[in-house]
Parts: C-alpha cells; structure tokens; sequence
C-alpha cells in the first residue's frame, strides 16, 4: 500500500468533504514521513541527526555507568576500610597477646635460672634442664610472633648498608655447621668476596631460616651455604640433600603454619613460622627469593642481594670490644645492692631469686610509692626498674629519674616488653641500659656486671 | 620583543599574583591596540595558555597578527562570537580573553581544518597527542583531571559527526564548546589556533587542573503540548521543506500565531522546537526563514522527527540556581566559561533584561561568547548555556 501517493479530488466533491480529503492526504504524508524515520532508526550511518541521537543516547548511558561506579566505587572504599580496621585489630591483637605472654614467661624464666643455681638431685636437675629449653623455645615463637606483627605493622625500617657477604655468611657457617654435624649432616661452605647492599641484621633471619630449614628437613647427606654472582646482584643460596618440596606446595609454605611432613624428630619444634617471615623481610627490602626443588633429590632456597659499594676509605671495623664472661667478673655482684621495681609481683620474685643466686642484696618494689616505703633512707648500686608500671603510674623512665634526683649517677637499667625502637633510644640518650623481656639472665648478668664494674673501675 | 605602553602594569601586585587565572576586556577597536591592552592585563612569568572570544567586526588576519606579537611564546586559541560575555556581562564589539597560569593549568591546543574527513582514528590520533602533549606538563592525574573545550566553526554544518566521533576518542574525559558567531549575520565564523583563524575548521583544548570544575549544560524551556512532524527535509542544508506536510514556514507561523513576514531570530528565541529523547528535550533552533517557504536550522534534521513546541520559563531564574548549585558543590568558582546561545541574548534583549543578566554574568565571574550552538559531551545543542565551572582551591585529600 502506498500511503503517500496523492489522490484526486474528484470534481464533485463538497467544500467540507475536499478539506476532509485534503486532510486525509496530508495524515498519510506525516505517517509516511513518522514511520520512515521510525525504520531507519538503530541505522549505523553517517546521518547527522543520527550523530546526534547517538550522542543524546550515549551520553545518557554515561551518566548511567559513571553513577554505578561511583556507587560500587564507594562500597569498594567501605569494604578496604573495613578490611584495613579488621587487620590492624588482629595486628595489634597479636602485639598485645605477645605481650601479655612474655611477662609471666619472663618471670617463669627467672625462676628456672634461679633453680638451676640450687644444689638438686640428678633427676630434678635433667627436669629443670627440660623446662628451661622448653621456655626458651617458647620465647623463641613468640619472639617470632612478635617480629611478624612487626613487620605486619609496617614498623620495622630496614636499615641498608654495604657489607662483605663473608661478615654474615662466615659466622652462619661457624654456627650451622655445629648444628648440622649433631644431626650427620655435613655443611659445606663456599666463601665469597662479594659486597652487597642490605639490612645485615634481617639478611641474617632470613639466610637463618633457610639454614635451619635445610638441617630439620634433611635426614642425611649435605647442607650447601654460598653465593653466585648475577647481573642483577648476588645470589645467596642454602641447598640440601633433603626429600625436597613437590611443585603444588611451593608457595604454601612461605605462608604461616604450613609445615611439610618430613623428619620431626623430638627437638623439632617449629610452628612454620620461618618461611613466612622469610617471605615478610624479603618483600620488605626487596630481594627476590626463589626456590628450586626436585622431589626426592633436595631443594635450594636462595635470595638475591643487590651488589653493594663499601666506602673507598674503608677503616677496618674494630670489633667492640666484648665483656669476657670469666668467673672472676661476677664478684663485683657479690653484695650489691639491686632495687628492682616491677607492677608484677611474680616478675619481683623471680628477679629476687635470680639475683639472690649472684649473691646481690636486692629489694623488689611494685611502685615508687612502694619503695619509697621500703627503702627508706637507704641507697642502691643499680636500679632495675620495669618501663611499664601500670595505666596510672609514671612509667620506667620518670621513676628513674625521681630516683636519681635523690642519687645523682644511679645506674639504671630500664627492662621493657616493647620492641619498638623509641623506648630504647630514649634510655640510650639518659644513659641508661635497657633490657628487652623477656630478660634472659645472661644479658641481665653482663649488663649488671658492666654498670658496676664501670663503676668501680 | 613585546612592544608595551609604559603605563601597563606588567608585574601583578601580590593579591594577583595568587590567582589561578586572569581575565581581560578590551573595548579598542584597532587589532594592535586591543591586542596590547590584553596583553597588558594577561602576561606574567607564568602565563601558559590564553583564550579569546572577538567579535566578528575585527579585521581577523590584523589581529592574528597583533595577538601573534602581543603573546609571543604563548599559545592563543579563541573564536570569533554573536556577542561577548565580558568580566562585566554581556559586550559586543570587543574582545574578551583568559589567560590561564601554567602552574594551575596544563593546556594543549589543536586544529582539525578537514572537518569532513574527521574519522575516528584522526580524532583517537587528535586526543592521543593532546593527553600525551598535557601529561608531559600535568599537574594531576591526566584521566580525571582533565575537560576538553570544543570550538567550531558555527556555519560548517559538520557540527553532529565531529563532535560525536570527537567524544568517541575522548572517553570519559567531559567536554564542552560552542559554535563560532559572526554577529548574526550568517556569513562567516573563525576559529583561531597555531596563530591564524580558519573557517571550517574546529579548535580542542585539552585543559588539565587540579582545581576543580564541572562541566554542564542548562536551558529554560518547556515543553508544551503541540507537535509538529517533519515531513520533508533537505539533509545536507538543514532545511525542514514541510512541517505536518504543509510549508515549514508557514505551519510554524501558524503555531506561534504571526504571519510568515514577521517570523524572525527574536521569534525563534521565543517560540523554539525541541526534540524529545527519552526525559530530555534538545531544542533545535531555527536559522532563517527561506525564500521557497522552508526553514533552515542550526542543527541537523531529518525527515520524520516529531518537533515538540516550547515555551520559556524565567531565563535569569534558572541560571541563577545552575550557578548556586556549581558553588555548592565547587566551592567560589574562579571562572565560568560560558558558551551562551545568542538566542537565549536575544531573548533578554527583547524582555529588557540585558542589565540584571550582565550583573548575574559579571557576579558569577562568567567569561564566553554567544554561540550559533553549544557542544556538551559530543552533543551538538541549541538555545542553552554550556560551561564549565573552575573552583578556586585545588582540590585536597586527591583520593
């Protein structure tokens, strides 16, 4: 039917009846005209009304979308936000559980020492010995848990210089390889003249771990320590003659508490927390890391170091010069007189034994307001005093400083359960010593030996 | 060797020197003259792009060169206008312009002279440059960040196809523009890029900040109940031949009530057409009444597209809330460029209101020209004023 063509009018047609036709051909032009603009809509062409219409239309689906991502972008924003809180809560849950386990740790561990120095029969003696290796691993983990919620916390700053690799890997050798010849194994050591760039302390917790590693998974045969020299740096690498690791679980294991079947004999008693703090320090100073392993034949854990520059006028380090541990140096304790102040009394107790054993005279005070009781117009030889003494008391610092108001020249050692580097800087800059919990008797034995026979001298 | 008058002022004083941007009016009819008093205003250590808007009247190659001189080593786009939108409202017969501080702003500036053969990989190759040319120099991240300002040659009738294979390339960067003038004469529309005008030819800034702007469009017209079919057109002219298959012209004079001979710009402003699509209605603004009876238009029509009959609301009151709402959510703006349909001026002229809109225009610190079209994101428009709002402090906390 063709709508548009005119008809017409016949002659004879009225006046109203002509303007009726007339009309009616003009309607059949306009549905003409509606319904070929309404086919060739949805066209690709290059029409420019169609342009436009486009335009119109894309615009529109624009503005829908860009309302979209904004709406998602914003549930994204919330959900990072939570993610983020729910993370710094568990980091800092971690931090104060560690905490609150090192205190009566560090006391059970005083109270071992101390009972080690009583005369006891035989069977209690291997006893006492069990339950002191037993505490120290578990300081050792929770030494690492603390690390982890370190570095998780993004608090520990590296600290990257140049060294000859043989400064670390020479000790590492020296230490493993007694540690491997008590399980048959042999290490062997390939020296290296090499200079890297890195963080020597966390460098070493990782090449630690790789060693450790390497002696608890391998049954027998050889553990190889050395170094290989790339474009991009050098290569540290601690290979082993063990069952190695199958392809599927290489990655697991850098996570925390992934352990691998294998040799767990009685001493083995790692959480699987190494790999993952391995994984940790790399990713923070940035050295790769890789594995290599042939189920069966052994495995080869390695991280690269970047080639480091010593300064051209290099002084040889002079080694600090150690306080001996010979007999003859703990007279100077024989009858000092310690005060040690700590809110923990089970802290004071085992202080008191354990320094009562080194023959010191000693006062335990859970606060100033304490001593102040208890020492009334007496003197100390050293202070001991604990960094953090309760929620409404002044913490270590400002009672050591009241105490040497009244004593000018105290030596003062602060002993503290964080691990953040300001308290220590603090006590470094008053002069005082500063012990980490949990305390480990020997440090508090030299530490206490080097105030007083400083003194002395 | 800038050539200045001792008495301009060329160092700013201190407050000045704070400003992201200045503005300039000169009212000097000699290319040269106007030329330096612009550049007395503008110029500064920093100065990194200007742009202008002449009227038509100006001998174009002389001020070419007179701006060539007078900013030499500076970029100067700009266009020639049916009326200039000065820091004191609406002016005609002078030339207006901005300079922008290339420590607030990145600019980069092209020509497309082949309008026609503008495809979609000239226009991604046109973009390209452009982002590439501002990332170099950006001053925030270049993707949100940035708006394209579009001005073209207003009688060229490739407004549609540029602008929507422009959009194209440009992605989610907004944009917006406006068509050269001439005064209303119809004749010839300039637009000025690489120190000369061209006709059929467009001009893209690209404009990287980190202040913060908003680009947006707004109109005062209704929609009323009348419609009117399209039914016969001349695609290429942009001529509606039939409107409801009676004579375009004479199907419109009845519509707005006035016989044909009376049917001319100020009826237009009054009684304008729009196309519905979806929500919106897009006016579509008409040109001329032509001899055989047929209307031509400043946009592209088709045959079959149903025009619906409009009618304005208070023009003032409704740029009055556009503008309150831009500060609301920008902060005091330091510059409104405005591309404000020369109808829309008609309009306020015929209704006495030229005075109060000056204020409105002057008060919200609105710099542009009256267009034959608007641009806002790849649509080609009519009888709005388009924009962009720039904020004054960079925005902070860049999330």
């Amino acid at each position: 039917m063709d709508l548009a063509r005119s008809r017409e009018t016949p002659d004879d047609a009225g006046p109203r009846e002509r303007e009726l036709l007339e009309e009616n051909a003009r309607l059949r032009r306009i549905a003409s005209a509606l319904m070929e603009r309404v086919e060739s809509a949805g066209m690709a062409g290059g029409a420019p009304y169609a342009a436009f219409e486009h335009a119109v239309l894309l615009a529109e689906q624009v503005r829908e979308r860009t309302e979209t991502l904004q709406r998602t972008l914003a549930e994204l924003h919330a959900a990072k936000a939570e993610a983020e809180a729910a993370n710094l809560s568990k980091t800092r849950f971690l931090a104060a559980v560690s905490h609150d386990l090192l205190q009566p740790l560090n006391a059970a561990r005083l109270f071992t020492s101390a009972l080690e120095d009583h005369p006891l029969p035989e069977p209690s003696t291997r006893l006492v010995g069990h339950i002191g290796r037993s505490l120290k691993d578990v300081e050792a983990l929770l030494g690492t848990l603390v690390d982890i919620s370190r570095l998780d916390a993004g608090v520990l700053e590296p600290d990257i210089a140049p060294f000859p690799v043989a400064r670390l890997l020479d000790v590492l050798a020296e230490e493993y390889r007694q540690m491997a010849a008590a399980r048959g194994l042999e290490l062997h050591y390939v020296g290296s003249g090499a200079v890297v760039a890195s963080d020597l302390a966390l460098l070493a917790r990782v090449v630690r771990n790789f060693l450790t590693n390497a002696i608890r998974y391998t049954g027998r045969g050889k553990i190889l320590l050395g170094c290989r020299r790339r474009p991009e740096g050098v290569e540290i690498l601690v290979g082993d003659s063990g069952p190695g690791i199958p392809e599927a679980q290489r990655e697991a294991i850098f996570q925390e508490f992934q352990r691998l079947g294998g040799n767990r004999g009685a001493e083995d008693r790692g959480l699987g927390l190494g790999l993952a703090i391995v994984d940790r320090i790399a990713g923070m100073l940035g050295h790769p890391l890789r594995l290599a392993s042939v189920p069966g034949r052994g495995s080869l854990f390695s991280v690269l170091v970047p080639q480091g520059r010593l300064p051209p006028v290099a002084h040889p380090p002079t080694a600090s010069p150690r306080l001996g541990q010979g007999p003859g140096q703990g007279s100077v304790l024989e009858r000092a007189r310690v005060w040690v102040i700590d809110n923990d009394p089970g802290i004071c107790k085992g202080m008191a034994a354990l320094l009562e054993g080194w023959g010191c005279r000693v006062l335990t005070a859970t606060s100033l307001a304490d001593l102040d009781i208890k020492a009334v117009g007496e003197r100390a030889d050293v202070l001991l005093v604990d960094f953090h003494l309760g929620e409404e008391d002044p913490d270590g610092l400002a009672v050591a400083a009241r105490l040497r108001e009244r004593q000018p020249g105290l030596p003062v050692i602060v002993i503290t359960a964080n691990h953040d580097a300001t308290i220590k800087g603090l006590t470094r800059q008053l002069g005082y010593g500063c012990l980490l919990k949990p305390v480990k008797p020997l440090r508090l034995r030299m530490a206490l030996v080097n105030l007083l026979g400083g003194e002395s001298a | 060797m800038l050539d200045l008058p001792p008495a301009t002022p060329v160092v700013p004083g201190p407050l000045e020197a704070e400003l992201p941007l200045r503005t300039a009016v000169s009212r000097r009819r000699d290319p040269r003259g106007a030329a330096r008093e612009l550049a007395g205003a503008l110029r500064h250590a920093e100065l990194g792009f200007v742009l202008f808007f002449c009227s038509a009247e100006y001998p174009l190659a002389a001020l070419s060169t007179a701006l060539n001189e007078a900013f030499e080593g500076v970029a100067v786009a700009g266009c020639t206008t049916a009326g200039e939108i000065t820091p004191e409202g609406y002016g005609r017969g002078c030339i207006v312009a901005i300079g922008l501080d290339r420590r607030h702003f990145a600019v980069s500036c092209a020509l497309v002279e082949d309008l026609s053969g503008f495809d979609l990989i000239r226009a991604q190759r046109l973009v390209d440059g452009l982002l590439d040319d501002c990332r170099g120099r950006a001053l925030a991240p270049v993707g949100e960040h940035s708006f394209a300002l579009t001005l073209l040659d207003g009688l060229s009738s490739c407004e549609e196809q540029v602008l929507a294979t422009l959009d194209a390339a440009l992605g989610r960067i907004p944009s917006f523009g406006g068509s050269a003038g001439d005064d209303n004469r119809l004749a010839h529309t300039h637009v000025h890029a690489e120190g000369r005008f061209h006709g059929q030819a467009a001009v893209v800034v690209m404009i990287n900040t980190r202040l913060p702007f908003e680009v947006f469009t707004t109109h005062h017209l209704r929609p009323r109940d009348e419609k009117l079919v399209v039914t016969r057109a001349d695609r290429e002219r942009r001529r509606v031949l039939e409107l409801n298959a009676l004579p375009a012209a004479e199907e419109y004079a009845r519509l707005v009530g006035l016989p044909v001979e009376a049917l001319e710009p100020e009826v237009f402003a009054r009684h304008p057409l729009a196309v519905r699509l979806g929500e919106a209605h897009f006016v579509r603004s008409i040109q001329r009444v032509n001899d055989d009876g047929s209307l031509s238009f400043y946009c592209a029509v088709e045959n079959g597209i149903v025009l619906t009959a409009m009618q304005p609301a208070p023009l003032l009151e409704d740029l009055e809330a556009v503008f309150a709402g831009l500060t609301a959510r920008l902060g005091e703006p330091a510059l409104i460029i405005g591309c404000d349909c020369f109808l829309r001026r008609l309009e306020l002229e015929a209704l006495g209101l030229v005075a109060p809109a000056s204020r409105l225009l002057g008060r919200s610190r609105v710099i542009g020209f009256n267009t034959y079209g608007e641009q806002h994101h790849g649509m080609h428009i009519n009888q709005t004023f388009t924009g962009v709002a720039i904020g004054s402090r960079p925005v902070t906390g860049d999330a």
